[in-house]
C-alpha cells in the first residue's frame, strides 16, 4: 500500500533523472562529441585528469567557491535579519513582510530579463549613460566583466535572501515562544541571546536554508548565462560546462566538469541530514 | 510594548524603510519602465512616469496573425503572445496539478504509512537535489526527442514537477509524520475507508502545508528560464519566459518589459493572496524538526 502510493512519484523521478544522469556518468568516461566523426570512444579517467591539470578548471573552481560562499552567507545574514525583523510586531508589519515575500516570488525567468534590462539598458533611455559610467567604473577598478558578475551576485544575493527571510520566519514561529522568554529572564544582553539561543535553536532551518542556497548557486547556469548574456569573463563551473558542451562541443569534458561537484554537494547534504535528525533519533 | 526612546524608534523605522526598498525597488524600476512611452524612456526620469501609458502591454496583444506593423518588418515583429499566456496556465496548472497529487501520495505513504527505512526514503528522495543540472539538459533533450515530445508542452509537465517534488515530499510527509492519529483512527474504526477518512479528515487539516507546497511549486515552475526555451521551438508553443527570451531588445524593447509584468505580477498576486498560508505551512512543517 506504502510503495504504491509512493510509486507514481519515484516513477516520474527517476524516469526524468535516472536516464540523464546515467547518460552524464557514461559520458565523462567518454571521448563523445557531435562535432566528431565516428563513434566514442572509452577514455576512462581521462576527461577528469584533463580537468584537474588545467589551470583554467582551478580558476573556475575560484570563483565558483567564491560566489558560493559570498551569496550563502549575504543571504543568510540578510535573511536571518529579515525574519528577526518579522518575529516582533510592529505597525506594518503585515505589509513589510510582503515586500520581503516578493523578490522571492517575482519568477526568476523574467526577473533576469528585467536586471539585464536594467543593468546593461540599451542605448536608447535615459539612465543608460549613468549605467554605462558605474558599468566602466567597476570594469576599470576590478577588470572587465566584473560588474555583470557583480549583478549576478546580487541578482542571487536579492531573490535567495527573500526565501530563507522567510523560511527563517517560519522557523522562528516553530520554536516553542516560552523559549524566548526564559531567555529574556536569564539574560540582558541581546547578542548574547541571539547567539546562545536563537542561533542555537534555529540550527536546523539555517541548514536547510545554507543548503537549498548551496545548490542553486553551486549549479547556476541559467541566471549566470542571462544576465551575463553569454559573454562569460568570470566562469563558474556550471557556465563553464555549459560553454564546454554547447560552443565546443567537449560532451565528455563537461560531464566531468559537472559530476566533479556532486561529492561536495553530497557531503553538504549528509551535514543538513544530520542537523535535521540527530535530536528525532536520541528521542526515538 | 514599553516606551522608548525616539530614536530607537526612528532608527527602527529606517531599518524598516530600508529592508522595504531594498525588496521592492527592482520590481518598482521593471514596472515603471514598462509603462513608459518611447519619448518618455528617452529623455525622462528613469525613476517616475509622469504619463502612465499602456501603449507596451497592447503592443503585446495587437497585430495577430503574423501580420506585421507598418514601421517596417524588420523593426516590428509581432508575437504570439496570447499563445504563450495560454501555453504558461496551462503548464503551470498542470505541474501544480501533478506535483500536488503526487507529492501527497508519497508524502501519505512516507509520513503516515511509515514503510520500514521511511526516513532514507525521503533523505533519497530529498538528495536529487545534489544532481547539477548545468548539461542535464542534453540528454533530457535526447529523452525527450525518443518520447516525441519534442516541442510539446507535455514535456515541461514531465520536468517541472521534479523540481518541487523532493521539497514537497519532505514538508508534507514531515507533516503528516506529526500530525494526531486519533482522529483519523476513530474515523476508521467508525468504518470509514481509508481514502475516505484521508480525503474528509487529513485533507482539511492540512491545508496550509499543501498551500505553502503549492507556493513552493509556482515558485519553481515560474522560474524557469531554460528548459523552456531549449524544448519549445515554434513561436506558438512557447511560454511567456521562452518567448519573451526570443524578443529582440530594439527601439519597442518596451514591449518585452510589459511582458515581464504580466508574467510576474500574477505570478506575485497568487503568491501575496497565500502568503500567510505559506508561513503557517512551513511552521507546520518544521514545527518538532523532521
Amino acid at each position: 500500500m506504502a510503495y504504491l502510493l509512493l510509486s507514481p512519484a519515484l516513477l516520474l523521478l527517476l524516469t526524468v533523472l535516472a536516464y540523464p544522469v546515467g547518460w552524464e556518468i557514461w559520458t565523462s568516461f567518454t571521448s563523445y562529441s557531435p562535432l566528431q566523426e565516428g563513434g566514442a570512444g572509452f577514455v576512462g579517467l581521462q576527461n577528469y585528469r584533463q580537468q584537474i591539470e588545467d589551470a583554467q578548471f582551478w580558476r573556475t573552481v575560484t570563483v565558483t567557491v567564491v560566489y558560493t560562499v559570498v551569496t550563502i552567507a549575504a543571504k543568510l545574514t540578510l535573511g536571518l535579519g529579515f525574519a528577526l525583523l518579522l518575529s516582533r510586531p510592529f505597525r506594518g508589519r503585515a505589509l513589510v513582510f510582503l515586500a520581503v515575500f516578493l523578490p522571492w516570488t517575482y519568477p526568476a525567468s523574467v526577473a533576469v530579463m528585467g536586471w539585464y534590462w536594467t543593468l546593461s539598458p540599451p542605448i536608447t533611455t535615459a539612465y543608460s549613460a549613468f549605467m554605462g559610467q558605474v558599468k566602466h567604473g567597476v570594469d576599470g577598478a576590478l577588470g572587465g566583466g566584473a560588474w555583470v558578475f557583480l549583478t549576478v551576485t546580487l541578482f542571487n544575493i536579492w531573490r535567495g535572501s527573500s526565501f530563507i527571510g522567510v523560511l527563517l520566519l517560519a522557523g522562528i514561529n516553530a520554536i516553542p515562544p516560552e523559549l524566548f522568554e526564559y531567555a529574556l529572564l536569564e539574560s540582558k544582553s541581546p547578542w548574547q541571546r541571539f547567539r546562545s539561543v536563537t542561533v542555537p535553536l534555529l540550527k536546523p532551518f539555517l541548514g536547510l536554508g545554507a543548503f537549498l542556497s548551496l545548490t542553486s548557486a553551486f549549479t547556476d547556469v541559467a541566471n549566470v548565462w542571462m544576465l551575463t548574456a553569454g559573454r562569460i569573463v568570470f566562469p563558474v563551473l556550471g557556465t563553464q560546462a555549459y560553454w564546454l558542451a554547447i560552443h565546443a562541443g567537449q560532451f565528455g569534458p563537461a560531464s566531468a566538469l559537472s559530476l566533479l561537484l556532486v561529492p561536495f554537494l553530497l557531503g553538504a547534504l549528509l551535514l543538513l541530514f544530520r542537523l535535521f535528525d540527530a535530536p528525532e533519533r536520541e528521542a526515538a | 510594548m514599553n516606551p522608548r526612546p525616539w530614536w530607537t524608534r526612528l532608527g527602527f523605522s529606517m531599518l524598516v524603510l530600508l529592508v522595504t526598498a531594498y525588496c521592492v525597488f527592482p520590481v518598482y524600476f521593471v514596472l515603471v519602465q514598462s509603462l513608459k512611452s518611447a519619448e518618455e524612456d528617452v529623455a525622462g526620469n528613469p525613476l517616475i512616469v509622469l504619463r502612465p501609458s499602456f501603449e507596451n502591454f497592447e503592443e503585446l496583444f495587437e497585430a495577430r496573425e503574423g501580420s506585421r506593423g507598418f514601421v517596417g518588418a524588420a523593426l516590428r515583429r509581432s508575437y504570439p503572445f496570447l499563445d504563450w499566456l495560454g501555453n504558461t496556465l496551462f503548464v503551470f496548472a498542470g505541474t501544480l496539478a501533478l506535483t500536488l497529487s503526487l507529492s501527497l501520495a508519497a508524502a501519505y505513504a512516507l509520513g503516515r504509512l511509515q514503510p520500514p527505512g521511511f526516513r532514507w526514503w525521503r533523505r533519497a528522495i530529498f538528495a536529487t537535489y545534489v544532481i547539477p543540472q548545468t548539461i542535464l539538459f542534453v540528454p533530457l533533450y535526447r529523452m525527450v526527442l525518443g518520447l516525441g515530445l519534442d516541442d510539446n508542452l507535455l514535456a515541461l509537465l514531465l520536468v517541472y514537477p521534479t523540481m518541487a517534488l523532493p521539497f514537497c515530499i519532505w514538508i508534507l510527509s514531515a507533516y503528516f509524520q506529526h500530525l494526531p492519529r486519533d482522529i483519523e483512527e476513530a474515523a476508521l474504526i467508525e468504518g470509514a475507508s481509508r481514502a475516505k477518512a484521508f480525503f474528509q479528515i487529513v485533507l482539511p487539516m492540512s491545508r496550509p502545508v499543501i498551500v505553502a507546497a503549492g507556493i513552493f511549486t509556482l515558485g519553481a515552475a515560474a522560474s524557469d528560464f531554460m528548459i523552456a526555451s531549449l524544448f519549445l521551438m515554434s513561436g506558438h508553443n512557447q511560454t511567456i519566459p521562452a518567448g519573451l527570451g526570443t524578443m529582440e531588445v530594439a527601439l519597442d524593447e518596451l514591449a518585452p518589459v510589459a511582458g515581464i509584468n504580466l508574467m510576474a505580477l500574477p505570478v506575485v498576486l497568487i503568491s501575496a493572496l497565500f502568503a500567510r498560508g505559506y508561513v503557517r505551512g512551513l511552521t507546520a512543517a518544521m514545527v518538532e524538526g523532521s
